[in-house]
């Protein structure tokens, strides 16, 4: 048994360690729900508002006689009848089996078929997909794959509009065919096909509005991002910096309290980068590549370092007051300089202030994210070009992680542990066993444990 | 839209522009008060506080908000918000020593809050914070999960003595755990993929090409869809508030100046030279340790260039992978000591693109990149692991050593 603090302060950062990565899990668990919805058949969703139709077929051509079809279309008219009612036939036949939806999507895209001319047929075209075998498609109408089962009105536009644009403008022919097509789709619309993405995701189209917003949006953001840098942005700079130097002038800054807090600051600051140098010293670099890495730490940490002391001597009376320029670790002008959060030196928008690295030495602390001139307001991408590379990318990122928070458990095991079983004494017979479990726990992740024997003496 | 001008504003102009550039202030800021707030605050008015102290507290508190810290009570968040002044290194001492029950101060509370507009881009960080996000996001490193790591739960209600049998069963417990989220990972970048190949073609935006798991389920679920649409419509709002405010924003500093000329009885004479006796120790070790890293740096770095010729152009990619890794890692060190300074998301996740393999391709990091970045990390921590065990092993060892009648055989493979 181990002690009462020791076991605490262990099972403690043991289920830390296992609720963070339960919370990875749940997150992950969400967006797998999400996707695999996704390429699954989707789920009718129609829209309300049905209509008492008797025979709106009729209706609609009455309409449509107004223009003289032509013996085309006559022709086609003609086989689409029959289509019609083989299909109302199988809808008389479904629609007892089950819940009927069709009258409301019938009168749904009938409804559609006014404001859209040329997105009724596409839709016509599509809903008439799944009989399109037999039905002949007309010479005008390139029958697209899409019989969107039950989709609300909105999204078949889109689709529609999708459908047209790609399809050619074939698609809008000869009008009276194209509208007595719509006929059909009521038909279709107990088609037992589903939509399915994988075969009919090519034809999607976002929203209008939808991509309005979005591309407004992503305009916007540059447009912020890009105003940082503009005139009116300097004079606003400078503004800013009167009045924080005018702040601090007029609290009396810095106090007795918030020097003690800075010095605080700075002592863990240093024996932080201490342990951290002491570390890279230690190790022993097996390739070019840990010796460069070690390399670049050390001088990582030098410069760091270097901010810290330039921070006391803004500390100190002399330094106070005055606008210094820095040399930062900046990521890119937009990043806020850690050390001057406690100094008059004005920050972010003073790119002028912070000067760029010589070269060879630390880099803008940059990240594969990239420190430019505006980093994270504008989109950033990641391109990838075959799920095993993204499978690859994710492992590596999870095992990076995995295995800094092993380090981390190491080395708070190692602090804890180590000391439990550093008196055999006064464990007494427990002791190889404990020992032994700790071994197992510190070298071997847990996974293998060595064996102990003890050395009797022969009984005989 | 951004002309400048910089004609004389003439009085009228300027009535008006004040109050147009607070309202613009306003409708950018979460939770904005309204105009009439900011004014009551020049003067101090008591009306004004509470709101003023919700906003800071929604202000300075991390991440997007969420029901328990919308449920603090005012003074819970009043204390929140002062303390996390101070923490960024807030100056005056005035706010600290307001009442916690948040019923006045509303001017101190108006200065902080031009303080921590002027200190660096707060809109546009609260923006980004709770931006819509409309791709498939992946992180690229690790920065932000190691953030988090805090201390352990306190109330454990383990009062007692532990066996180490349960430790060992929590460490495989984890294990279990990581590897049925490796597990998920990569069937959900099996999906993903799908999704993006099976909606190819469909995307408005040419260098996007293919439609995001978010902008699917938007077109199958149109209730969602209406729900992002509104959301990315206040989003733009706010937007075109937060450019608003850039153009007005100098009549704002003009007028905060005589805010803070109203506030003058916070100055506190200046002790002359109180914390220079504390600073002396901390400045020597500071300077020690500096001389002990150059001389290491220049001993390796002799050596380095020794040994070094030019390699060409993998090995100069395989430089830039591990001066970001060093970056990376130097930047979380330095987290450790500066509360809330330091890179604010600096590393934003990345929107998922599937390219053609082999195409140019526009701009955006590419996968092979990040994975050799990311493999030089493994290795890195690899060895540092082994460093660590290896450590232990030898400590083992030796305590064995010292206690004769036992023999200890090493696992296999050792």
């Amino acid at each position: 048994m181990l002690p009462a603090g020791c076991s605490r302060r262990l099972v403690a950062e043991l289920q830390n360690a296992l609720d963070s990565c339960a919370e990875r899990q749940r997150q992950l668990e969400r967006s797998l729900r999400i996707a695999r919805r996704l390429l699954q058949a989707w789920e009718p969703k129609e829209t309300p508002a049905p209509e008492p139709t008797p025979r709106p077929e009729t209706n609609e051509e009455a309409q449509f006689s107004a223009c003289t079809p032509s013996p085309q279309d006559l022709q086609e008219l003609e086989l689409l009848t029959r289509a019609l009612e083989k299909a109302a036939r199988v809808r008389k036949g479904i629609s007892k089996a089950g819940g009927d939806k069709a009258p409301s999507l019938k009168s749904a895209s009938i409804a559609a078929s006014p404001p859209s001319r040329i997105s009724a047929p596409a839709q016509a075209s599509r809903r008439a997909g799944s009989r399109a075998s037999q039905t002949k498609p007309p010479k005008g109408i390139r029958q697209t794959r899409v019989p969107a089962k039950n989709l609300p009105e909105h999204r078949l536009l889109s689709v529609a509009d999708a459908t047209c644009k790609r399809r050619g403008a074939q698609a809008v022919k000869p009008e009276p065919g194209l509208r007595d097509q719509q006929m059909v789709p009521s038909a279709a619309a107990q088609a037992p096909e589903a939509f399915m993405l994988k075969d009919k995701g090519v034809l999607l189209q976002l929203p209008v509005a939808f991509r309005k917003a979005a591309s407004q949006n992503s305009r916007l953001w540059a447009q912020l991002s890009s105003a940082q840098t503009s005139d009116s942005a300097d004079a606003a700079a400078t503004a800013k910096a009167q009045f924080l130097q005018k702040m601090q002038t007029a609290s009396g800054w810095p106090s007795a309290t918030e020097v003690e807090a800075e010095v605080g600051r700075l002592q863990k600051a240093c024996s932080l980068l201490r342990l951290r140098m002491e570390e890279e010293l230690m190790a022993d670099p097996e390739d070019w590549a840990q010796e460069h890495r070690c390399l670049l730490t050390l001088q990582g940490l030098q410069d760091m370092v270097g901010q810290c002391l330039h921070r006391l001597r803004e500390l100190h009376p002399g330094g106070r007051g005055r606008l210094h320029p820095l040399k930062g670790a900046a990521g890119g002008g937009a990043w806020l300089l850690p050390c001057e959060a406690a100094s008059p030196v004005l920050t972010a928008v003073g790119e002028q202030l912070l000067r760029p690295w010589p070269e060879g030495r630390l880099p803008r602390a940059s990240s594969p994210c990239g420190g430019g001139a505006d980093p994270v307001w504008s989109p950033q991408l990641l391109l990838y070009s075959s799920p095993q590379e993204l499978q690859t990318l994710a492992a590596l990122r999870l095992r990076v992680a995995m295995l800094d928070q092993q380090i981390h458990l190491e080395k708070v095991l190692l602090a804890e542990l180590l000391p439990a079983v550093s008196k055999p004494e006064a464990l007494g017979p427990r002791w190889p066993a404990l020992c032994r479990a700790v071994h197992s726990l510190l070298c071997e992740g847990g996974k293998h444990f060595l064996t102990v024997l003890r050395e009797d003496a022969p009984a005989d | 839209m951004g002309r400048r001008r910089r004609c004389r504003v003439g009085p009228d102009e300027a009535t008006r522009a004040l109050p147009e550039a607070i309202a613009a202030l306003s409708r950018t800021l979460p939770a904005g008060p309204s105009p009439e707030t900011f004014r009551r605050a020049k003067f101090d008015c008591p009306e004004a506080a509470p709101a003023l102290w919700r906003l800071l507290f929604r202000v300075l508190s991390p991440g997007p908000p969420d029901g328990a810290s919308a449920s603090l009570s005012l003074e819970a968040q009043a204390r929140s918000v002062k303390s996390a002044l101070r923490s960024q290194g807030y100056p005056s001492q005035a706010l600290a020593q307001l009442p916690d029950n948040g019923s006045q101060g509303s001017r101190q509370l108006l200065l902080a809050l031009a303080w921590l507009l002027a200190r660096g881009p707060l809109l546009e960080q609260l923006l980004a914070q709770s931006r819509v996000r409309l791709g498939d996001e992946m992180p690229v490193c690790e920065c932000e999960a190691l953030a988090s790591p805090g201390p352990p739960a306190p109330g454990m209600g383990e009062a007692g003595h532990v066996d180490i049998r349960h430790l060992q069963w929590l460490m495989g417990k984890l294990r279990f755990r990581w590897r049925n989220l490796m597990a998920s990972q990569q069937e959900q970048c099996a999906l993903l993929g799908q999704i993006h190949l099976y909606t190819r073609g469909c995307h408005s935006d040419r260098s996007l090409g293919h439609l995001s798991v978010t902008e699917t389920e938007l077109l199958r679920d149109p209730e969602g869809g209406r729900q992002l649409l509104r959301r990315l419509e206040s989003e733009n709002a706010r937007l075109e508030a937060a450019l608003e405010w850039r153009r007005r924003e100098q009549v704002f500093w003009q007028w905060m100046d005589t805010v803070l000329g109203a506030s003058q009885p916070t100055f506190l004479p200046r002790s002359p030279e109180p914390g220079a006796r504390e600073l002396e120790p901390v400045a020597r070790e500071l300077q020690a340790l500096w001389e002990q890293l150059q001389e290491a740096v220049e001993a390796r770095r002799a050596a380095w260039e020794a040994r070094v010729g030019d390699r060409g152009p993998a090995w100069s990619a395989a430089r830039r992978a591990l001066d970001e890794v060093v970056g990376q890692d130097l930047a979380a060190l330095q987290r450790a000591w500066e509360p809330g300074g330091g890179l604010t998301q600096p590393h934003g996740p990345r929107r998922l693109v599937r390219t053609e393999a082999g195409a140019p391709g526009g701009p955006g990091l590419r996968a092979p990149e990040v994975i050799e970045a990311l493999r030089t990390q493994e290795a890195h921590l690899e060895v540092v692991l082994r460093q660590l065990q290896g450590h232990c092993r030898q400590e083992l060892a030796r305590l064995a050593r010292a206690l004769p009648g036992l023999i200890w055989i090493p696992p296999p493979g050792r």
